[in-house]
């Protein structure tokens, strides 16, 4: 208790030390007069009572000391006495001061904000109790190159089987993602939504906020409940706590809401903002989802729970044992299929195609860190050199070398502290402005955001960057030889050797580190102007595009399915300004398809060579014309090719050349399936251009195109009793008008042949192209702005040392000015000191650049990352600006008056 | 400082504390000078000590909350802070005198036993 009592008020002194330090006076005056007065009596003269009380009493002064250190924590209150000498000390230059904090306030937002997509995105766990024991199961197709699936997948009876057979989880289930029409309350609309098993909820092991979750029994039972997303409860129930029990209509059947899942619940952990799950259905496998092609397609997901004590190898081990099962049960139709299982952590599954990206924006992000503190290190340099006066005197006074660096190191802890909390508040401000800007292509973004990692990260930064760059400065100053220093006096003479090569480093450093980001900016510059070259293959100009998803409650069967295609094509042909209109089931630059398996007449594949997969787009109307695909050969589809007549296809320029190379495609014949599937035979009555059905950065696919009326008859066995063809479709129309206007339009025309089919991403063709071209844009501008900040700090880095330079040397400039020495030989002069560090600083980046190449490569896009171009003019525009950067200053010294030579001493 | 000083103020550490409050328990309030003054009696000069080096004490004691420090006045007219015992301190004495005691009752024997 008083103990306590003591600590704080050790505490408080260190604050209010000034009215104790007064009365501790009074009461020493009081002592010594009292002891003066006893010496009187005693007969002394008042002089040498003095003295005696003095004696008597002892040193004054250690008295007081000994009454500080017993009274309040000395240690501490030295380092507040030293922070208020450095704050007042800084006040003193604030343009220094500025100019440090601005700088590690920047470094640090930026790294932070960074930082706080690196945490959320790579590094923090998922947000499920034990994430470490989720995992992913999916197959690995023998023969299928899908570099551009993210994310391994199943068929339907994959996920009967090993729910089923395997024993290593303790929970597993598959999941689906699609987009549901979502109808009942005002405009209908288009929603994310996943179906999935009930046991997927029991793996996950995140309790519902509201309600209950589904079960695996529910799920088997085809129950028509619904789970709805924090977000989906809040915009579209107004978080109304008596959603429980209410139905939503999805694609215009009910479904009944029985939980609400808590706001940070988010699964499947899809890339992007808007492909979140807004609510979850049991996933209720339909009987023909098992059957005919539906059995050979993988679009479902699984995630299951590890068993105690199961290790990851062990469980997929299990799942092959259920795998080789599931193929020797194939159906004849696609018996030569061989794939195995493969068990992936959840975490891993979810960030592995973000990790380069991210990689690269933190390394971008240290490396501006890093010329910060090359920068601010050099500015302090400057300063302890301009201050070696001070500290020589200081030092022959007394001062301990540690006291010194303590102070040294005491400045830099405040300039980057105050920086470090700047930093901070640019990094929320940027966060709240740039998440929406982040691509597409992160998983988890939600969750980015300042949270207690972040700050302390941010926090440890600054002090780290505090301390690194203040080191050097700190053992400079002690190292000043008091000697020395004042016998040079006034001069201000070519000094302090030392320093300058160690500022010189600095500069070198940072010029060789700002040149391997300009180098990395300039080749992703490169690769999106390579992007922007790509032949698309189409024609975006004019031209607008819109999903439709016909509900299966309406549009039961083909006929009025048929008609509804018939009449939309119809009515938007006529509209004015209608130029083509078309139907097709792939919209170019929308997003690849893994497409589907071949069989080429007369092609035999070399040894252990992959399936032969193609892109299938199903279309129907004019297509071609609307999207402006080039037709190479032959012909496209026309009214006559419909059900009943000859099966036909058309292909592209890259499928006809790599299986009829040098031939004329026309004429050659392929069908679906593998070769054991005895699908019926297509001829090929086309070729058209190769067409970006993703990104223009992707490689572009092998592409199939058939009328659509033609699809179940092509699908032969791999057709499912009573299917439906053409159930959805993207419209394409070519105007001569200006597509914006023709969105109205087109979305009238809509409703006039059904009042409540909504059309979805309706969008003009450029827009969509501009999103695919998203992902790359954001990280070449982000990372080309970083290089830009590096290479400004980097040669303000190299102005202000030849600047500082040139100042210490102006003596001995005007010295060599009055003894003869041209102008432009002291222009030459300086300019070549800052050209020579310049060109090391420069060998050092491409060193980096080609350090680096490896973590770029996977960013680039038909550049090599030792691209010549590049590198050569990443390394003369570095040295270009190096050169300007030391024009100024050896300017300024060329203009030394001679006078000075004579008059300064 | 010289050393013998430094050593007399370690050795003083424990037992100076416990002199003060005795003094002030007995004498009632006094100032730093009588303290000083009736330390030297007591110690009958053995310690010779300057007087400033009873400050520390007095602060340690006052931030425990056992004495309290009232400025007044002398017989001689003269102001001085007078520091007076509080009932925490006279707790404090207590215990501190028996475990005073305590101490050097077994530091007594100890040497009893080894002569």
């Amino acid at each position: 208790m008083n103990h306590l009592r003591r600590i704080f008020l050790k505490f408080y002194l260190l604050f209010a030390d000034s009215k104790v330090e007064a009365e501790l006076e009074r009461e020493i005056g009081a002592h010594l007069a009292l002891l003066e007065d006893e010496y009187l009596r005693q007969g002394m003269t008042s002089e040498d009572a003095r003295r005696a009380a003095r004696l008597a009493y002892g040193g004054v002064e250690q008295a007081k000391q000994l009454h500080r250190d017993e009274r309040g924590f000395q240690g501490l209150s030295q380092i507040l006495q030293d922070t208020r000498y450095t704050v007042r000390l800084l006040r003193k230059s604030p343009g220094f001061t500025v100019t440090a904090i601005l700088m590690l306030a920047l470094g640090i937002g930026a790294t932070t904000a960074i930082f706080s997509i690196v945490e959320a995105v790579l590094l923090r766990p998922l947000p499920f109790p034990d994430p470490d024991r989720l995992v992913t199961l999916g197959d690995e197709v023998e023969g299928l190159h899908c570099a551009s699936c993210a994310h391994s997948s199943v068929t339907a009876p994959d996920i009967r089987n090993y729910m089923r057979d395997t024993q290593s989880f303790s929970h597993l289930g598959g999941y689906r993602g699609r987009l549901f029409e979502l109808s009942g309350a005002g405009d209908p609309a288009a929603v994310n939504g996943t179906r999935m098993n009930g046991e997927v909820f029991a793996a996950l092991g995140v309790p519902p906020l509201l309600g209950r979750t589904f079960t695996q029994k529910e799920d088997e039972e085809g129950q028509q409940v619904a789970v709805l997303s924090y977000g989906m409860w809040q915009n579209r129930f107004h978080g109304d706590a008596n959603v429980l029990g209410s139905k939503i209509l999805l694609y215009r059947k009910p479904y009944t809401v029985i939980g609400v899942m808590p706001r940070d619940f988010e699964f499947p952990l899809n890339p992007g903002h808007a492909n979140q799950s807004e609510f979850w259905l049991p996933l209720s496998l339909q009987p023909e989802e098992f059957t005919a092609g539906s059995a050979a397609s993988w679009n479902a997901h699984m995630v299951g729970r590890l068993k105690p004590g199961i290790a990851a190898e062990q469980a997929q081990s299990d799942a092959n044992r259920v795998a080789q099962q599931t193929i020797r049960d194939y159906p004849d139709y696609m018996r030569s299929l061989r794939m195995h299982a493969v068990v992936t952590q959840l975490q891993e599954d979810t960030v592995r195609l973000a990790r380069p990206l991210v990689r690269t924006l933190f390394f971008a992000v240290i490396v501006v860190l890093l010329i910060v503190c090359a920068n601010l290190a050099g500015l302090l340099l400057v300063r302890s050199i301009r201050r070696r006066r001070e500290i020589a005197v200081r030092l022959a006074l007394g001062a301990r070398a540690g006291t010194l660096l303590r102070q040294a190191l005491l400045e830099n802890m405040v300039l980057s502290i105050a920086g470090g909390a700047i930093g901070l508040t640019l990094a929320a401000v940027a966060l709240r402005v740039g998440v929406s800007l982040l691509p597409q292509t992160l998983p988890r973004i939600n969750e980015i955001g300042l949270d207690w990692r972040v700050m302390l990260f941010a926090l440890g930064l600054a002090l780290l960057t505090g301390f690194l760059c203040g080191l050097a400065p700190a053992f400079a100053a002690i190292r000043t030889s008091v000697n020395e220093t004042l016998k040079e006096g006034g001069r201000s003479g070519a000094s302090g050797s030392g320093h300058a090569r160690l500022r010189s480093a600095l500069v070198v450093g940072e010029i060789a580190v700002a040149l391997t980001l300009l180098t990395a900016s300039g080749l992703l510059l490169r690769s999106f102007e390579k992007m922007r070259d790509v032949e698309l293959g189409f024609r975006p100009a004019n031209t607008l595009a819109a999903l439709y998803v016909l509900p299966q409650q309406r549009y039961a069967t083909q006929p009025a399915i048929d008609e509804l295609t018939k009449n939309l094509l119809n009515d938007l042909r006529q509209l004015p300004g209608a130029d083509a209109v078309g139907i097709t089931s792939f919209l170019p630059a929308a997003g690849n398809n893994w497409g589907i398996a071949f069989v080429i007449e007369g092609y035999v594949p070399p040894e252990g060579a992959a399936l032969n997969m193609a892109s299938m787009s199903l279309v129907d109307g004019d297509p071609f014309e609307a999207l402006g695909i080039r037709v190479l050969r032959g012909r496209v589809f026309t009214e006559s090719d419909n059900a009943s007549s000859q099966l036909v296809a058309v292909v592209n320029r890259k499928m006809a050349e790599h299986y009829w190379p040098g031939q004329d495609p026309i004429g050659k014949r392929l069908r679906r399936g593998l070769p054991e599937t005895s699908t019926p035979w297509m001829t090929v009555v086309g070729e058209v251009d190769d067409v970006k059905l993703g990104p223009a950065d992707t490689e572009t696919m092998a592409q199939v195109y058939q009328p659509v009326t033609q699809t179940v008859a092509s699908e032969g066995p791999l057709a499912s009793a009573g299917e439906l063809s053409a159930t959805d479709g993207w419209i394409v129309l070519h105007s001569r008008m200006d597509p914006e206007q023709m969105e109205d339009t087109l979305r009238a025309t809509m409703r006039q042949i059904d009042p409540q089919l909504p059309l979805y991403q309706l969008q003009t063709m450029e827009h969509a192209i501009s999103k695919s071209e998203a992902p790359r844009r954001f990280n070449t501008v982000l990372i080309s702005s970083f290089a830009i900040a590096a290479v400004l700090l980097s040669v303000l880095g190299i102005y202000a040392l030849i600047a500082f330079s040139v100042a210490l040397r102006e003596q001995e400039m005007a010295v060599r000015i009055a003894l003869g020495c041209q102008r432009s030989g002291v222009i030459l002069l300086i300019l070549n000191s800052g050209v020579r560090l310049a060109a090391v600083g420069c060998g050092l980046g491409l060193l980096g650049a080609v350090a680096a190449s490896r973590l770029l490569r996977s960013l680039l896009f038909e550049v090599s990352p030792f691209d010549p171009g590049v590198l050569a003019f990443s390394a003369i525009a570095m040295l270009l600006l190096a050169m300007a950067a030391s024009a100024l200053p050896a300017r300024r010294g060329s203009s030394a008056d001679p006078m000075m030579a004579l008059r300064g001493e | 400082m010289s050393n013998k000083e430094k050593e007399s103020i370690q050795l003083l550490q424990g037992t100076l504390d416990l002199i003060v409050l005795r003094t002030l328990a007995t004498m009632g309030p006094q100032h730093a000078y009588q303290i000083a003054t009736r330390l030297q009696q007591i110690s009958d000069r053995l310690l010779n000590l300057n007087q400033g080096t009873l400050y520390p004490a007095l602060v340690r004691l006052e931030q425990y909350g056992w004495i309290k420090g009232i400025w007044g006045r002398t017989a001689s007219n003269r102001e001085a802070k007078y520091y007076e015992i509080t009932k925490a301190g006279q707790r404090a004495l207590k215990e501190e005198t028996q475990g005073w005691r305590r101490m050097s009752a077994l530091v007594e024997r100890l040497l009893l036993e080894e002569s």
